[in-house]
Formats: C-alpha cells, sequence, structure tokens
C-alpha cells in the first residue's frame, strides 16, 4: 500500500513538475532564509550563557552623576575596587578582571614586521577560572604563573604559527617578548569577549607607572566581574559596593550597580563601551521576518497543494468509486506532502551549505551547520510538520466533502469552497512583502540622508593619525608643541598634501571625549547646571579642514595670542547653555580659562546621527593635540599616504605608522546600519520572490482551471486583452487589498525604527505609492504570463478536452 | 438481482420542483443485457447513478441482491457497489498519472488483495484484453479505443456481477465502438449483467432489453 502512495505521489509531481518546482524551491529558499536568521537570532539572544555558573555572574557599571539632569553611565571600574569587594563581602565568590586594549594600536613584531592586532585585552589571573576557555595546548596555571605570557585562540595560533604547536614560541610587542603558554578553541560567535589574544595583568604591571596610573582610585579603566555565591542576595550588593568605592575615593558622586553576564549583550545605557552589544529591537525585527518567511513559503505551499488537489478531483472520484475510503485518500496526501518536504529538506541543507559562508562573512560571525544542532531540527521539523499538516487535512476534508457523482457534472462544488481561504492566503502573503518593501525604500532612504548630510567636507581626502601617548608623554609641554609643529610642517611641506590640521580629539566622525564639572561657566548660568561639553582644542586650520561655517562673529586668526582664552561655540552650544545676546563678546570660562566668546559656528556632525548634536567648545589651545587631519591633494590620495607614512617615519622610525581615512570610519559609523539594510533588503526581496511563485503557481492554476471558460469566451468573440484582464483583475484586487492592509502597519513599524535616530526623514506617501506600483508591477508581470499564454492559445483545443 | 419500486428523485429549483426520476418501476435478472435509452435530460444518467449507488433518490425502494439499498448507511452502500458493480465511463476517467498496469491494479489495492495475487489478476485481464503490451503506458499515449479497454478492464478486474457503463462508446469511432460492443457481448455471454446508456439503436440491440425513459419516466 505504502509503495502504492509513493509511486502516485512521485508520479504526480513528475507529472505537474511546474507546481513541484515552485512548490519546493519555495519552500526551500524560505526555509534556508529563515534559518540563517534563527540562527543569527538565537546567537543573540544566548550571549555569555556558556560559561559554568553564568547566572551568578555581575558586571559592575558605574553611574556618575554630572549635574542634577544628567548621568554618565560606564563600564569600567577603577582597578583596585575589585581587591577591595574580594576583601570585604564574603558573597562574591570569585572577582576578575579585564582591560581591552582598545585605544591603543598594538602592534606583533614578527621579525622586524609590525603587524597590527586589534583583539587584545590584558586579564588578571583569576579571568580563565571563571570564564569558560577550551585549552587546546597549555594551560591557565602556565599563563598565570610567568607575567610574559600570551594565550592566543586556535586561528590566530595558525596564522602566526601554521600547523605546529605553538607553545614556547614568542611574540614581540614593543621591546618585551612574550612567550605562547596557551592555545584555546576559538571564541565562540556568543562571546561578549572577542578578544583573541590575551596577556596576563602582571605584564603591564611591570611599568611603575602603570601602576601608579591604575591606582588610582580616579581612573576607571577595569571591566570587573564578580562571581557570586547563589544564596547571596544581589539587591543589597550595589550599595554596599558604592560604600567601598565613596569611602575609597573619597567623594559620592558616582554610584555602582551590576549587570548580569548573561544580560550584558543587551546593555544600552552606557556612555561609551569596549564590548559590542546587540540591539534587541532589530533582533526582535529579525525574529519576526524570519517567521514571516516561513508563513510565506508555507502558505504557498498551502495553496499550491490544495489548488492542485481540486484539479485532482476527477483521480480521486474513481479512486473513490473503486473503493478509496477516506483513510485511504488521506494518507495519501500525507505521503506527497512528506515526499516533497523531504526533498525540500535536502534542497534547504544544500542552500544553507552554499550560503552559509558568505552570510558569516557577511554578518561577521562564524557559524557552523552541525546535524546535531537542534535548532535547525526545531526549525525545519517545525515547519515541515506545519505545511504537512496543512496541506494534506485540508485537502482530505475538501476531497472527502463531495460525492464522486460530481465529476460527472464538472467541479462546482469545490469551486466556491477554497477560493475564499486561498485568496486570503495570498493577501497575507502579499501585505507581508509590501510592508518589506516599504521598509527597504524607507531604510535606504534614511541611510541616504544620513550620507548627504556629512557632506560638509571630502571624507575620502582626508587621512587621520594619532602620536600613541606613550611617546607623546616623553616631551615636556613645549616639546610637545615644537614637535606637533615640526611634524605639521614637514607634511605640509610635501607636494601632495594640502592641508594639516591638528586636535586633541581622536575623531572628527566618531567623537567620544566629553567632558563635565564646574570648571566651565559663562554669565546667567544656572549653579547646577553643568552640561557635558565636547571640546575640540585645535589650530586655527582646523575651519578650512573641515568646512566649518560661521554663523555669527569670526574664526581664530592666525598669531593672535589673547585667543588662546577665547572660545568659539557651536549653534547649540549657544541655545543650550542661554547665552546671553549679544552672544559674541560674552565672558565664557573653559576649563577655569576666562575669556569671551568671539564666534559661533553652524552646528556640524561629530558624532552619529543616531545622537543629537551636543554642545561643542573649540579653543585655540596646542598643548596636547597629537590627533592629525591630513588632506591629500585631489588625485593624489596613495602618494600623501606614502608621504605621511614617510614623514612619519623620520620622527618616530621604530614605531608603527596607524592611519584611517575618515571614509572608512565614516562607514564603520554606520556598518550596523547598513548591515541591516541589507539584510532587510535581501529577505524582502525572497519575500516578494516567494510570494510570486505562489501567485505565478496559483495564476497557473486559475487558468488552467478556466481553460474551458476562456474557450467558449473566445468563440464568443472576446479578445486577448479581454481576457487577459478577466485572468489578472482577480489577483490585482487581492494585491491591492494587501497594499491597504500594509500600510498602516509599516508606517507604525518604520516610524519605530526610525525613532532611533536624532535626525531622520519624514515618512512620506510617495514611499507607499512607490512599494505599491513595484508590487503591483511585479504581480501582473507575474499574473500575465499565464493570462496571455491562455489568452492566445486556440479555443478549439480547450473545447475539445471533455 | 436489481428490484426498484417506484423510485422518484427530483431537484428543488426555487419554488419549482424537477423530477429527474419519476415513478420508476424496474427489475433487472442477473446475467441481462439491458439498454437504456432516450432523449438528452430524459434521466438516462441519473437512473444509471442510482442504480450504481453513486446518487441517491428521494423516494421510493431499492433491493440489490435481496439487501435494501435505501436502509443502508452510505459505508455498507460503498461497500456493496465496491464488491459487485464496475463502471466505465465515455471520457474512459482514467487517472493519468498512472500506467496502464496501475490503473487497472487500482480497485484490487482498495480491496487490500495481496500483491502477488493483484500481479496475476492484471496479467489474467492484460492478456485476455490483448493490451499486455501497452501496460507500462499512459493514457495519454493510448488511442480512444485502447483507453477505453483499459477502462473497461480496470471495472472487471475485481470480478463484479454488474457493469455499468454511461455511454462506453460516446467518444469512439464507429470500428472502435464495434469492437467494444463484442466485448460487452462476450462478458454477457460469460454472466456478467450488464446495464449501458446509449443514444445508438444499434449498440442498443447488442443487449437483449431495451428501456426507453421520457421525462425522468419509463415508457413501454
Amino acid at each position: 500500500m505504502l509503495k502504492h502512495y509513493l509511486k502516485i505521489a512521485w508520479q504526480s509531481l513528475l507529472h505537474q513538475r511546474l507546481n513541484s518546482m515552485i512548490n519546493i524551491s519555495g519552500l526551500s529558499i524560505g526555509m534556508a532564509a529563515s534559518l540563517l536568521i534563527f540562527m543569527w537570532v538565537s546567537n543573540e539572544l544566548n550571549f555569555d550563557k556558556f560559561h559554568k555558573d553564568s547566572e551568578n555572574i555581575y558586571r559592575l557599571k558605574n553611574y556618575i552623576a554630572i549635574d542634577k539632569k544628567s548621568t554618565w553611565i560606564w563600564e569600567n571600574s577603577p582597578y583596585l575596587l575589585a581587591d577591595e569587594v574580594q576583601k570585604k563581602l564574603p558573597e562574591v565568590l570569585t572577582v576578575a578582571r579585564m582591560r581591552p586594549m582598545a585605544w591603543e594600536n598594538v602592534h606583533f613584531n614578527i621579525k622586524g614586521e609590525f603587524i597590527q592586532e586589534s583583539n587584545c585585552a590584558y586579564i588578571d589571573s583569576a579571568w580563565f577560572s571563571m570564564f569558560r576557555y577550551d585549552f587546546i595546548y597549555g594551560s591557565a596555571n602556565d599563563f598565570n604563573r610567568h607575567p610574559l605570557s600570551m594565550v592566543l585562540t586556535a586561528s590566530k595560533a595558525k596564522k602566526y604559527f601554521g600547523h605546529e604547536n605553538p607553545l614556547g614560541k614568542t611574540i614581540r610587542i614593543d621591546t618585551l617578548d612574550y612567550e605562547i603558554r596557551g592555545v584555546v578553541k576559538d571564541i565562540p560567535p556568543y562571546s561578549s569577549f572577542q578578544y583573541d589574544v590575551l596577556i596576563p595583568l602582571a605584564a603591564r604591571r611591570n611599568n611603575p607607572a602603570n601602576i601608579k596610573n591604575d591606582e588610582s582610585w580616579g581612573n576607571f579603566n577595569y571591566l570587573t566581574f564578580v562571581k557570586l555565591n547563589p544564596a547571596a542576595s544581589v539587591k543589597d550588593l550595589p550599595a554596599k559596593i558604592t560604600t567601598i568605592l565613596s569611602e575609597n575615593k573619597k567623594s559620592d558622586n558616582i554610584k555602582t550597580g551590576l549587570i548580569a553576564l548573561t544580560d550584558m549583550h543587551f546593555e544600552n545605557d552606557l556612555q561609551t563601551y569596549v564590548i559590542e552589544h546587540g540591539n534587541k529591537n532589530v533582533v526582535f525585527i529579525f525574529g519576526i521576518l524570519g517567521l514571516l518567511l516561513l508563513v510565506i513559503a508555507s502558505i504557498n505551499y498551502v495553496n499550491l497543494a490544495t489548488a492542485r488537489a481540486s484539479l485532482r478531483a476527477k483521480e480521486v472520484s474513481i479512486k473513490k468509486i473503486s473503493g478509496a475510503g477516506r483513510g485511504q485518500l488521506f494518507m495519501q496526501f500525507v505521503v506527497e506532502s512528506i515526499m516533497v518536504s523531504v526533498i525540500s529538506l535536502l534542497v534547504t541543507i544544500l542552500i544553507l551549505k552554499f550560503a552559509l559562508p558568505s552570510f558569516n562573512q557577511f554578518i561577521g560571525k562564524n557559524f557552523t551547520l552541525s546535524i546535531n544542532d537542534r535548532l535547525l531540527w526545531m526549525i525545519v521539523g517545525g515547519t515541515l510538520l506545519a505545511s504537512i499538516f496543512l496541506t494534506s487535512i485540508y485537502p482530505a476534508i475538501l476531497l472527502s466533502s463531495f460525492k464522486p457523482v460530481a465529476i460527472f457534472r464538472g467541479f462546482n462544488a469545490l469551486k466556491v469552497k477554497d477560493g475564499a481561504l486561498r485568496k486570503g492566503l495570498v493577501v497575507v502573503q502579499f501585505t507581508i512583502a509590501t510592508v518589506l518593501i516599504i521598509g527597504t525604500i524607507v531604510i535606504y532612504r534614511q541611510l541616504k540622508f544620513i550620507n548627504a548630510q556629512n557632506t560638509a567636507y571630502d571624507k575620502s581626502q582626508i587621512l587621520s593619525f594619532n602620536i600613541p601617548y606613550k611617546l607623546f608623554s616623553k616631551y615636556k609641554d613645549d616639546g610637545r608643541t615644537q614637535l606637533v609643529n615640526s611634524i605639521k610642517q614637514e607634511l605640509l611641506s610635501r607636494s601632495m598634501i594640502s592641508e594639516v590640521s591638528v586636535m586633541n580629539q581622536s575623531s572628527v566622525i566618531d567623537m567620544k571625549g566629553f567632558s563635565s564639572g564646574g570648571s566651565n561657566d559663562w554669565d546667567g548660568r544656572d549653579k547646577d547646571f553643568m552640561p557635558a561639553i565636547g571640546f575640540f582644542y585645535t589650530d586655527t586650520d582646523f575651519k578650512k579642514m573641515l568646512n566649518l561655517e560661521m554663523a555669527d562673529g569670526r574664526w581664530y586668526e592666525p598669531g593672535n595670542k589673547a585667543d588662546e582664552h577665547n572660545s568659539i561655540l557651536n549653534e547649540t552650544a549657544v541655545k543650550e547653555f542661554n547665552i546671553r545676546k549679544p552672544v559674541i563678546g560674552q565672558r565664557f570660562v573653559s576649563q577655569d580659562d576666562t575669556g569671551v566668546i568671539i564666534g559661533v559656528v553652524k552646528d556640524f556632525y561629530y558624532k552619529s546621527l543616531h545622537e543629537k548634536i551636543s554642545p561643542v567648545v573649540i579653543k585655540n589651545v596646542n598643548d596636547y593635540n597629537s590627533t592629525f587631519l591630513v588632506k591629500t591633494s585631489p588625485g593624489k590620495i596613495v602618494e600623501a599616504q606614502k608621504a605621511a607614512k614617510d614623514v612619519w617615519n623620520k620622527f618616530f622610525a621604530s614605531e608603527p605608522f596607524a592611519y584611517k581615512f575618515l571614509d572608512e570610519e565614516f562607514e564603520k559609523l554606520y556598518r550596523a546600519d547598513h548591515k541591516t539594510a541589507s539584510l532587510v533588503w535581501i529577505f524582502s526581496g525572497i519575500a516578494i520572490f516567494l510570494s510570486c511563485l505562489g501567485l505565478f503557481g496559483l495564476a497557473a492554476f486559475t487558468a488552467e482551471r478556466r481553460t474551458r471558460e476562456i474557450g467558449v469566451r473566445k468563440v464568443l468573440g472576446a479578445s486577448v486583452s479581454g481576457i487577459v484582464s478577466l485572468l489578472s483583475k482577480e489577483f490585482i484586487l487581492l494585491v491591492i487589498v494587501s497594499l491597504i492592509i500594509a500600510s498602516p502597519v509599516a508606517w507604525w513599524a518604520l516610524n519605530k525604527w526610525l525613532q532611533d535616530f536624532s535626525y531622520r526623514i519624514d515618512i512620506s506617501i510617495i514611499f507607499f505609492i512607490a512599494a505599491g506600483i513595484i508590487t503591483l508591477l511585479v504581480a501582473l508581470a507575474t499574473v500575465s504570463v499565464h493570462a496571455i499564454k491562455a489568452a492566445i492559445s486556440n479555443p478549439i483545443k480547450s473545447l475539445r478536452t471533455e | 438481482m436489481i428490484d426498484l419500486k417506484g423510485i422518484y428523485k427530483w431537484v428543488n429549483t426555487g419554488n419549482n420542483r424537477t423530477f429527474l426520476l419519476r415513478d420508476v418501476n424496474l427489475h433487472i435478472k442477473e446475467g441481462e443485457f439491458v439498454s437504456i435509452m432516450g432523449p438528452s435530460g430524459s434521466g438516462k444518467s441519473t437512473l444509471l447513478n442510482v442504480i450504481g449507488m453513486l446518487d441517491e433518490f428521494n423516494e421510493g425502494e431499492y433491493n440489490f441482491l435481496h439487501e435494501s439499498v435505501h436502509k443502508l448507511k452510505e459505508k455498507q452502500r460503498t461497500s456493496l457497489y465496491k464488491q459487485y458493480i464496475g463502471f466505465v465511463f465515455q471520457a474512459y476517467h482514467l487517472i493519468d498519472e498512472l500506467t496502464v498496469y496501475e490503473n487497472i491494479e487500482t480497485p484490487l489495492i482498495y480491496q487490500n488483495i495481496k500483491t502477488s495475487e493483484r500481479k496475476a489478476m492484471v496479467a489474467d485481464i492484460l492478456d485476455r484484453f490483448n493490451i499486455v503490451g501497452k501496460k507500462d503506458l499512459f493514457p495519454t499515449q493510448l488511442s480512444g479505443g485502447q483507453q477505453q479497454l483499459v477502462g473497461i478492464a480496470r471495472a472487471l478486474i475485481a470480478k463484479p456481477k454488474l457493469l455499468l457503463a454511461d455511454e462506453p462508446t460516446g467518444n469512439l469511432n464507429s470500428k472502435q465502438g464495434e469492437e467494444i460492443m463484442n466485448l460487452f457481448k462476450e462478458l454477457n455471454n460469460e454472466g456478467v449483467a450488464i446495464i449501458q446508456v446509449t443514444h445508438s439503436e444499434k449498440n442498443a440491440s447488442y443487449g437483449s432489453r431495451i428501456i426507453n425513459l421520457l421525462d425522468g419516466m419509463i415508457v413501454n
């Protein structure tokens, strides 16, 4: 019996080749796409849960009250806090510290060649006992025993030492040789600590200057984790730690809090951070997207299977007359469903095999496809079961509801019954697809808007580099200014370099240095108002470099000594500080240095458009400026870059030259947004494709079902265009209904997304119209293929079929 | 074998009741070959469907082999016609996805007959109808006459006592039709009762009795 079912299933699969192809490709593309999404989503939701006792591990975070209204939140704590907490609080079992070298450029010196390593961190000796690392070679003990040790991940070890066992080999950083004392398995994608190179904190503490720096209670530089006794109360702990901090720091403006290790990935209130975070909204949106893709793919499957089932009324009737019972017919549909599903499963795995590497590269993770993966089977199994359920039960009910003799009278009973369901499903599909299209358009426009905002200067022509602190600190005040000036002169002497400016901030694209406090003052300031201000200390060339425009007053004049005490504000600063009119000439104290406001620059972007432009004060002071902005002559980018390196080597021969172009920085700043945009684009493309695939199949079915009607109409004189419109009308109507449902949904969802941006586009009706036209055109093209084919066929043929 | 008493069948269209069968009384003995004739719309096919238990009637009694069909539940009726009746259609109604062999085999599968036995039975009938060479072809690869042969083979495979044929030669040319009618005659001689609906006097003459229908009534 089963053999018979299989035979029938296989035959009808071959017989309905187009249908089967639509079914299988639709289902597998949908499953593969949503599987990729769900892999990512589940990775995001399972961050840092793989460590032993992860539910008992917390990180300290510090809330710094800067004035009555605002608080800064830092992820780092002072070095000594960990020791004190361990000593004084018995409920804390272990304390571990990490200091990522995120702001320093670490260069491995491999046989005289410098290789930049960006994923290095110092860890203390408790780190490996608190967090899970799988050692392939060496051990945590060896590592902790010697200060000049290094642990590498397997792929880093392979990069530097090939396949041989790297234990005992050394890598030089600056002047010190570090010995490899451990190799661990690669960091899993669901770990917050994506550091491939680990060095003992003890190595850093070989330098007395570092110890002095670290042991100041005012320096917050260490990620500090505590593992608690499971029985201890987490609620009371922050207050206790705050007391310890206040006593030692002798100030009480900082409160310490805790965040669970497992919540850390979605922490979103930090002012600055080194650990990469996820965005819960994005995860949520993609989770839904994955689900929707599955729904669309399943709808195709159900729609086509049921449509086909009614075409098969004849076969079913004959079987009934031959004595088939309902159970037997039902089984036959189940077997067919299972067959299509199993083939789809194989195709899905095939697609995943090919798509996974590029997907990994795109999102920067390293997912692998494993047969043992529970998630894989949950998703695939769930989808298949749902599809099998829908595609076997529904047709079985449908087909057992009519008497076999109905085939003598045509299929009237069937036509009416299942049309409404199918139409409903098509509407659902196209609603989803339209929402995604509108989403794609809006996201694209917003990103274009961002690009258009930052066009005051050509980012691709400016490169920036920084004199590291360790070099800079060797010079005295005057020496520093002199050094910077000589480098600047040297750079300007090269013909391929047109302008040079030097500033204190490390970036003009993603500026992070703000300060606040009572050292800033102006007339009319409320005593408690101590806002955070971004200070740019720079030279007179800064304005030309960034193409700043003056809203009022003047820019700094070269050689004007008095200007050293004066300030230039941006428009936002003038507004938020409530500077009295006339603004120019007002007294302004910045960092205890009294002068007047000599100018106001128009607001310019110096950080992400996700954030509002905040108050900026520009000062003409050169003492500590170490970031160079170098503008290349037009068309001389490569030469200018070489020239800059040349100049660098003249001054710091033994140091590697690290530079970046501003457009790279800019791109990095919005990388997450661009990724979101590309993913939405790809997946809405897939959604549209799948929906059209379904529509294509249904149109084919309709054309087939109405062959005789079309024949009769043609004999009666209907034109080709008349018949095409007759066949297309019903589907186009469905798409229009979808548009109407989709518009408010899309409007709501996109407003949510745009709320994340301080500077954003307005959602215009044009986007909806455009999306509507796109959807309609695609749907029309899809449907008319069959409509035209049916309309131009010879009516004699179709009328002869029965 | 078949005993119809006062059979009425009607459909309600609006306020009007349209009678499809009106007071049909009919007795058919085992092994008889009966032709039902009449103009289009006179109720020939309806009567055949009622006899084949594919369609219900509104009034009257129907006894088939001493079973009162009008008192049976659908399931019992199904098993009754499964066992005793074979159907042949004007449009053959073969399953396009199956080969000739598989088409003929289908009723046996649903009657839970073992594979080996099925093989023997299908081989027998293929042999008898001279279509062994066609057994692996699909219906669309056959001529109309050959398709109808397969249809009849399928109807006969379960060894029914009664063969119901609704214009079996309607889609065939005269030569093919003649062959089919000769086959019917032969089958009838072997003891299978046949009831056929036909428009053709010539075909009707193969039978032993002709029943004329007009507006749902038997007129003789």
